[in-house]
């Protein structure tokens, strides 16, 4: 098999990064890490939607709560979409339901900045396309 | 089923009930069991469902019985502190 060139080795590696930063799990699942890819979907999102319920959309704000955003924008650039209905107004979150849901979508995206370095990692290392096919076996 | 997705996005906009008491700190555990399982998931070389289930369990219940022995230690410390 021919070995790639540095530069397509650096592509993609940057789509697995964007791809796992765009859907979490996203960048396992296009390394064939399928079992990671869903374990990890299903568990930020249900780790980021809980936040939201809990504390409601409110709980994105980027302005009055920025150092919060940037975590929580790490779950996937998506987060924005929040962040501009927030941002344009009208709802408000307080007390301890605003701050667990603010905690909750901020450690997801925390979460996900892990599942993304891990995605580079395999790929980098080649290690996805190895170990994919063991867990197929 | 425009009502019914109507009535979901606005659970979205309004916050839940949660009062300021000891029951709060509940919350922390399906946040601790998220960090497990992603940790887990990442973590391992290769995923088998079975050791992967035992892994999150193990790890969960350590973590959560060493959490509940310090909020317990912390709980007597300030209670002989606030004693005198």
């Amino acid at each position: 098999m021919a070995k790639r060139s540095d530069m397509d080795h650096g592509l993609l590696l940057l789509i697995v990064a964007l791809l796992a930063w765009a859907v979490p799990g996203a960048g396992h699942f296009f390394i064939k890490e399928r079992r990671r890819a869903y374990i990890i979907f299903i568990t930020i999102a249900a780790l980021f939607l809980i936040g939201l319920y809990v504390g409601s959309i409110a709980v994105i704000d980027p302005v009055g709560a920025w150092p919060w955003y940037v975590g929580q924008m790490l779950a996937s650039p998506a987060v924005a979409i929040f962040g501009h209905a927030t941002r344009s107004g009208g709802l408000e979150s307080f007390g301890k339901p605003h701050d667990v849901g603010q905690i909750y979508t901020a450690i997801a995206g925390g979460l996900n900045l892990l599942c993304i370095l891990s995605a580079v990692f395999m790929a980098h290392s080649g290690r996805g396309e190895i170990i994919g096919s063991e867990e197929d076996e | 089923m425009n009502s019914t997705l109507s009535i979901l996005l606005a659970s979205f906009t309004t916050p839940i009930d949660i009062p300021t008491d000891p029951k709060a700190m509940m919350w922390m555990f399906p946040l601790l069991l998220a960090i497990v399982i992603v940790y887990k998931a990442t973590k391992l070389r290769v995923i088998f469902p079975k050791k992967f289930i035992r892994e999150v369990t193990l790890l969960f219940l350590t973590i959560s019985v060493f959490m509940i022995l310090a909020g317990v230690a912390l709980n007597v410390f300030v209670a002989l502190l606030t004693r005198s």
